[in-house]
């Protein structure tokens, strides 16, 4: 069984590889993805088969640990029980349905070997999540599929819709991962050595001593959800999965319809004991659920077209499950699950049908779309709107038109505060900030010179100084050279704060900076490389569209970007975790600034990453026009004869 | 060449530019550049058309290179594909010859360019500097950091979805005859929660006001200078060109919707300015910098001073021109007498078949008659001269059975001959039981039972693609059992306007002027079978760009009908007999459909062939197998993924497969590399291999001396033909500004269009999968008919004219009898001298020289088996 986990969960790294080994060639593509994921279809199957034959038993298996430090470690940790079974199932049969779909329908496609590169390792960030047996595992996994859904959405790099939208798609991960960050951070603090995911409910068995005090307990609960909701779409993030609907067909089939957004579901199933044990987060589950349901349905009503309109209603039903989780009814998220997985996917692979079969009947596909014709115009809301008075049926088509404000709301509350921020910082002069960062040094000196207060202190000033420098990459796009100083400004004040809390994580911080460091040094030399033609008055504010001219270059810049935001490719991914894990186990307060300064480096690094590689490029020079040019001058006083009757 | 260049191009703004000074003329700017917009209607009727329509005024090249430097598109294929066609062979070097003849330079000037040609060039192929994204609107937006297009568009586009929306969405916005602009005003003033983002203090003020006077005013805020005023509204527009297109085609003509809406640009316009005006306001303040006043950078057009006049790219141009010819001289040389004499005692023919011009059918045609030499094709435009409004019996709408320049008077209605069991429509009971309901807590309750079942159907559609599903019903499946009410009992109108069916003398007017026009007027064989076309596809938006375009991108059966019934009857036959059309009693007229993606055909109206048994029918249908058969195969070769075997029945099984594959994007290759059109009669091609390149259309050169019947073909081939050739060809060359892009990330928006993700711009053209395999030449009309019969022809072809003049599509003449050719060049006849050793490669089988070809092949000329 073990080795039927690793091999469901390697062979599609395996394929991710080879794929990326192999030439830009259809053919060997198409062959490597249709063995690999038959493969893997065939490790799913038999470990399925073989965990029914060994009577339905909770397996976990501990690969090795990647790293260990005194009361510290990180283990590569597997589990298997009901929820893996069934969610590896469906991705075994979605995916290999999947696989062959694209092998044709992209046949010809220029990102051939681009698009299989990242399904793969969506599979793989996919299947690492479904067999995690720690929140630390599943966060890698949960990380590589934002990742590579992040790419995905703006498989079309050309045009600006799609790379808006997948910064979109990506800035709603990312925040929600505070959720997750935290709650990794939270669990080690709570379960200390206890994380493993078969021993939670052994954790909870006892009512009477719950594992850890309630407000914690609510907190961390809080926060899973928070993640949860962010990566399913609910409320109040519904607005970024309609507009991720920016890539191929399939891909948004299997992401937004079948898989990517039915992970919350699976977040909580996983934590269930965790946040099942208190009402309070039941209701909290079931509340957002149910606004999820309103909004959703009633958005759905006025989508014209129609990869939207299967989002919300995607979404609506996710939002079903929420409710159906704060019941505690699991065995019905699961079928549930399984139901609205293949029934989107399904609707989002013909979708293009809908014209043919909505107007003519000849060709057309069974979409299972409804005919709207007015006669049956007759349900419920539009009722509504005929006995409404006016401004209310109004109000109504406003608010579902605006899908419920969300983005709005949640743009005004926590994207433009930042942003702002970020701005005013960039504005102050620098003179400014080292004076007032100095001073704020020397006050604390002072102080616990004077006074007596403890060292550690002196980290508040420099946390501080940390989400500022984060804050100043955010706010600003045009500079990618000061974007990457700031990022790493940030990490590395992270790391001596982290000192000064803890003298002892000298190597924990080693590490985080081992992978921050040289992550930098790349960015900072490609980018140098990169812009070396730029006329320097130029704004950076269009897309450069430089992963089309300097390909090579610009997959370098994006490692370096993966590295410098904790990727878990590179060390620095680890280091986050020792950093958050270890060194704050005694100063919790450092876990939330570490956090978003952390999260808000990703966005900005995303955004600089996307102005410079993405886009179209635009005639730079024309040669005929100098050939031509040339031409003229040589013959400037031979006149060609002219030919006749052209104009 | 220069010449070329220095030419001022006619300015389409020089009018309003000069009274600008005075008062800036809304109605004037926008009919100016709604000239510029792009003419592709809502998505259910795909009509060719050339994609710079804009710029037809113009000489080609130049009017290419005008509406490159406006839209931002290349203008040629990238120098190193036509370096590469040159090695492979393929452009020749009198075909360059004969292209840098005719650039106007001599002697030494000419060798320099010649050796330039052959020079690496490996920038021409990025986009270029343009008023789309190079002009004022976007110097001034990247001067204020400001990313307007990214907040205005989702906004504008959900509202216009939403608004013109006809069938996706479950609410309807407008109420009944409520214009946009009323429209967008009642949910921005009489809703509780603001329209966002309007509800901006300065916009409120706004928004009582006329569509007119806001225009003004967010203008004088906006931009500043009047004379910059139409400038900043053409890009504006040019940032959504689907969009503003979609809008003016429907403001223009209503009916091009099934659920029609009141709209017009003017209101477009001003819900745009409005929404710029607010976000400018939230953005920068009250006193943000106006359009005027930033200084441009060093370059920038300003439309004030007139229109770009951008040089041709001479090098492309001559590579172009030098493409072009040597693929038009593959045919002009197999056109001449070949010396070699085929079998001139011809047997009568015992079936005669009309196909359309359609350059899909070309291949069909020469498998027949080499299959069967008692079989003698024509061609005629698919719609065989009956143009009608058909609405079948499951047909919610009627819709045009004819060219887009041809407005049809006549309704035509397919009738059921018993009545149709209830419930047996396209609704099947079960599969729509769980989405006839949109109730939330239904939806709830169906996905957890039945979502389930999907995983065992999406398996079988994308494992077993080829099997036939009950519930797909087939272009060849077609009902036969019903029929077409085409006499007209009574002429009252209907409600539309429209005459019910038509009388015998109009049917004899249709169907003797289709005989005429392809010179079929005595020699009735026994059988005459009206071959119509369309074509299946599932999973696909664009499947109107599939069917018959000379019937509106419809599929063509139904005229095939009505021919067939028309010409069957005993009142038309003897009208015609009057007018010199002699039917035998004996001829039988069947209607049929050739499927064009599956290679099947169907056989319509059954019930009427029992009455009256065609005479050699049944070998007729037979041969037709077999050639649909090798039609099949021939095809095939254009397809990657196609098995590589010789066996017919596996080609076949693999076409019938993909046209039902939910995850094929390209059920056929339609109209890919058409180049040729033959207005003459068969003999003149029923021996040469085109490579289904070919547009024929038959005709007779000896039964018209005054030309008339050749205005009539050119009426009609050279804006369906010329249409169809220039879409592919500008669709081609950019495929993500003149074409669609690639078709799978699009998105059906309100059943009107497709676009990329949900808040894209409507995509115009044709998808990538469309056109990868095209080779991207102008059209070459060759017309058997003399010099001066063709110049009486021209002189009443109107404004089409143009479309010759400014070398849109080439003409040549080919003399019906020495067989000489002259090309039409700006009014004049050049005579065409062809190199001596350019030969007509020959073989005997079409097997023989395609398979294993996977590119264009030249002309060959087929030598019959005498056996």
């Amino acid at each position: 069984m073990n080795g039927l986990m690793l091999a469901s969960l390697l062979l599609p790294l395996l394929g991710f590889l080879l794929i990326f080994l192999s030439p830009n060639k259809e053919k060997k593509i198409a062959a490597i993805s249709f063995w690999c994921s038959h493969a893997m279809g065939v490790a799913i199957v038999s470990l399925v088969v073989l965990w029914v034959k060994n009577d339905f038993p909770n397996h976990e298996f501990e690969w090795f640990t990647l790293y260990a430090a005194d009361d510290y470690k990180f283990p590569i940790l597997l589990y298997f029980d009901r929820i893996s079974a069934v969610y590896l199932g469906c991705v075994w049969a979605i995916f290999s349905i999947i696989v062959k779909y694209c092998l044709v329908y992209l046949h010809r496609e220029s990102g051939y070997k681009r698009f299989f590169l990242t399904i793969f390792s969506f599979v793989f960030g996919l299947n690492l999540v479904i067999l995690s047996g720690s929140i630390d595992i599943l966060f890698a996994g949960w990380e590589i599929v934002g990742m590579s859904s992040f790419l995905l959405i703006a498989f079309y790099r050309h045009r600006v819709q799609p790379v808006r939208n997948s910064l979109r798609a990506y800035t709603v991960y990312r925040f929600c991962d505070i959720g997750l960050l935290l709650g990794s951070w939270m669990s080690h603090l709570l379960f200390h050595e206890s994380q493993h995911f078969s021993q939670l409910a052994n954790l909870f068995n006892h009512a009477s001593f719950p594992p850890a005090g309630y407000g914690s307990l609510l907190l961390l609960s809080t926060l899973i959800i928070i993640g949860a909701s962010g990566k399913s779409a609910q409320f109040p993030f519904c607005f970024w999965l309609p507009r991720a609907m920016e890539g191929p067909t399939p891909s948004s089939a299997i992401f937004y319809g079948a898989l990517s957004v039915h992970l919350g579901v699976f977040l909580l199933l996983r934590t269930d004991p965790i946040w099942s044990y208190h009402y309070l987060t039941r209701f909290l589950v079931f509340m957002i659920g149910l606004l999820t349901v309103v909004i959703a349905s009633v958005s759905e009503k006025t989508q014209s077209n129609i990869k939207g309109q299967i989002a919300y209603a995607s979404i609506t039903q996710v939002g079903f499950m929420f409710i159906e989780l704060s019941l505690g009814l699991d065995t019905l998220v699961l079928v549930h699950f399984l139901g609205n997985a293949f029934l989107r996917c399904y609707q989002l692979l013909v979708s293009p049908s809908i014209v043919a079969h909505l107007l003519r009947l000849e060709g057309s596909a069974d979409t299972d779309f409804y005919i709207n014709s007015k006669a049956k115009f007759s349900f419920l809301p539009v009722s509504i709107r005929n006995t409404l008075p006016e401004v209310l049926q109004n109000t109504l088509y406003v608010f579902s038109l605006q899908e419920g404000n969300l983005e709005l709301v949640i743009r005004a509350l926590v994207w433009e505060p930042l942003k702002r921020m970020g701005v005013a910082i960039n504005n102050t002069n620098p003179w400014v900030k080292a004076l007032f960062g100095l001073a704020g040094a020397m006050l604390i000196l002072f102080a616990f010179e004077g006074v007596g207060v403890d060292r550690k202190y002196l980290s508040i000033p420099i946390a501080v100084g940390m989400v500022f420098a984060s804050l100043s990459a955010f706010g600003q796009q045009n500079k990618p050279v000061s974007v990457w100083n700031a990022i790493t400004l940030s990490s590395i004040l992270a790391g001596i704060a982290v000192l000064f809390i803890n003298p002892l994580a000298k190597l924990d911080v080693a590490i985080f900076l081992s992978g921050i460091i040289p992550a930098w040094l790349l960015g900072i030399i490609v980018l140098h490389k990169l812009l070396k033609n730029q006329d320097p008055s130029e704004s950076l504010f269009t897309y450069q569209a430089m992963a089309e001219t300097q390909p090579r270059l610009s997959l370098l810049l994006f490692i370096s970007f993966l590295c410098l935001v904790g990727f878990p490719i590179s060390p620095a991914f680890l280091g986050e975790d020792l950093l958050l894990s270890h060194a704050t186990s005694h100063d919790p307060w450092f876990a939330l600034p570490i956090t978003i300064a952390f999260i808000i480096n990703g966005i900005a690094g995303a955004r600089v990453f996307q102005r410079l590689c993405m886009g179209r490029p635009t005639e730079i020079c024309t040669e005929h026009r100098i050939i031509t040019n040339e031409i003229k001058q040589s013959f400037k006083e031979t006149q060609p004869h002219t030919i006749q009757g052209r104009n | 060449m220069l010449n070329e260049i220095e030419i001022t191009v006619p300015l389409v703004s020089h009018g309003s530019a000069m009274q600008a000074k005075t008062v800036f003329d809304l109605d004037k700017a926008i009919d100016h550049i709604a000239h510029w917009l792009p003419a592709q209607g809502p998505i259910k009727d795909f009509i060719h058309h050339n994609t710079l329509h804009a710029v037809q005024h113009l000489p080609f090249h130049e009017g290419v290179a005008l509406a490159g430097k406006m839209f931002g598109a290349r203008s040629y294929l990238p120098m190193a594909h036509y370096q590469k066609m040159y090695r492979q062979g393929r452009i020749k070097d009198f075909a360059i010859g004969w292209a840098l003849g005719r650039t106007g330079y001599s002697g030494k000037q000419l060798e320099t360019i010649k050796q330039t040609l052959f020079e690496q060039d490996n920038l021409s192929h990025y986009s270029p500097v343009s008023l789309a994204n190079h002009g004022i609107r976007n110097a001034w937006l990247i001067q204020l950091e400001l990313e307007l297009n990214v907040l205005v568009h989702p906004i504008l586009f959900r509202l216009l979805g939403n608004f013109l929306d006809q069938g996706i969405s479950r609410w309807t916005l407008p109420k009944e005859g409520e214009c946009f602009w009323d429209c967008v005003m009642r949910l921005a003033q009489n809703s509780l929660l603001p329209l966002y983002p309007l509800q901006e203090p300065i916009v409120r003020e706004l928004l009582s006001k006329e569509s007119d006077h806001v225009i003004q005013i967010c203008l004088e805020k906006i931009v500043g200078d009047s004379e910059l005023y139409e400038q900043y509204l053409l890009e504006m527009l040019l940032a959504h060109p689907g969009w503003a297109g979609m809008v003016r085609i429907v403001e223009e003509n209503p009916r091009s919707l099934l659920d029609p809406r009141k709209i017009s640009l003017k209101e477009l316009i001003a819900v745009e300015l409005v929404c710029e005006l607010a976000f400018l306001h939230k953005k920068k303040g009250v006193g943000f910098l106006s359009v005027a006043s930033i200084s441009l950078p060093k370059g920038t057009t300003l439309l004030k001073d007139g229109l770009p006049k951008p040089e041709v790219p001479l090098y492309l141009k001559v590579w172009h021109e030098a493409m072009e010819w040597s693929l038009h001289t593959e045919l002009l040389a197999a056109l001449k007498p070949q010396g070699i004499t085929t079998p001139s005692a011809k047997v009568r023919p015992y079936v005669q078949a009309f196909f359309c011009i359609d350059d899909r059918e070309c291949s069909l045609r020469r498998y027949l008659e080499q299959i069967d030499s008692g079989i003698e094709t024509f061609g005629a435009a698919g719609f065989f001269g009956i143009d009608f409004l058909y609405q079948g019996l499951d047909d919610a709408y009627p819709v045009a059975q004819c060219p887009v320049i041809i407005t049809p008077k006549h309704l035509i209605r397919e009738v059921g001959q018993e009545a149709k069991p209830e419930g047996e429509s396209k609704a099947d009971a079960i599969s729509h039981l769980h989405f006839k309901s949109h109730s939330v807590l239904r939806g709830w309750l169906y996905t957890q039972t039945l979502g389930l079942g999907y995983a065992a159907r999406m398996a079988w559609d994308v494992f077993r693609p080829g099997s036939k599903l009950p519930k797909l019903k087939m272009l060849s499946e077609v009902d036969s059992h019903t029929q077409l009410h085409l006499l007209r009992e009574n002429d009252t109108p209907t409600e539309d306007g429209y005459l019910l069916g038509f009388s015998y003398s109009e049917m004899a007017d249709k169907v003797g002027g289709l005989l005429t026009n392809i010179g079929l007027t005595n020699h009735f064989s026994p059988l005459v079978v009206i071959v119509a076309h369309g074509s299946s596809s599932v999973n696909n938006p664009h499947f109107a760009a599939y069917d018959c375009g000379a019937c509106s991108g419809k599929p063509g059966a139904p005229n095939a009908r009505a021919f067939a019934w028309m010409a069957n009857n005993e009142e038309v036959r003897k009208i015609l007999y009057g007018r010199g059309i002699d039917i035998p009693g004996g001829t039988r007229f069947v209607a049929a459909l050739h499927n064009t993606s599956r290679d099947e055909i169907t056989y319509f109206d059954n019930h009427l062939l029992e009455q009256n048994p065609a005479e050699g029918l049944s070998d007729f249908q037979k041969t037709m197998e077999t050639a649909l058969q090798r039609n099949a195969h021939e095809r095939c070769r254009w397809f990657e993924l196609a098995p590589k075997s010789n066996s017919v029945n596996k080609a076949h099984d693999h076409v019938t497969a993909r046209a039902t594959s939910i995850f094929e994007p390209r059920p056929e290759y339609n109209h890919s590399n058409n180049l040729y059109c033959i207005v003459g009669r068969r003999k003149l091609t029923s021996d040469l291999f085109m490579d289904r390149r070919a547009f024929l259309h038959s005709y007779d050169p000896d039964k018209d001396a005054a030309g008339n019947i050749m205005v009539r073909i050119l009426s009609a081939i050279i804006p369906v033909c010329g249409g169809i050739n220039l879409e592919y060809l500008f669709s081609c060359i950019d495929n993500s500004v003149y074409g669609a892009g690639t078709k799978l990330p699009h998105n059906v928006i309100g059943l009107l269009g497709v676009a990329n993700g949900v808040e894209g711009d409507l995509r115009t053209g044709l998808p990538q999968q469309m056109i990868e395999v095209h080779e991207p030449a102008r059209l070459l009309i060759v017309a058997e008919q003399t010099c001066a019969i063709l110049d009486k022809a021209l002189a009443n072809i109107g404004d089409l004219k143009e479309w010759l003049d400014n070398d849109w599509v080439r003409l040549v003449s080919c003399h019906p009898i020495t067989k000489e050719q002259f090309l039409y060049n700006d009014g004049l006849w050049e005579s065409i001298n062809l190199p001596a050793d350019l030969k007509t490669p020959t073989a005997v089988r079409s097997e023989d020289i395609f398979v294993g070809q996977t590119e264009t092949i030249p002309v060959h000329q087929l030598i019959r088996s005498h056996s």
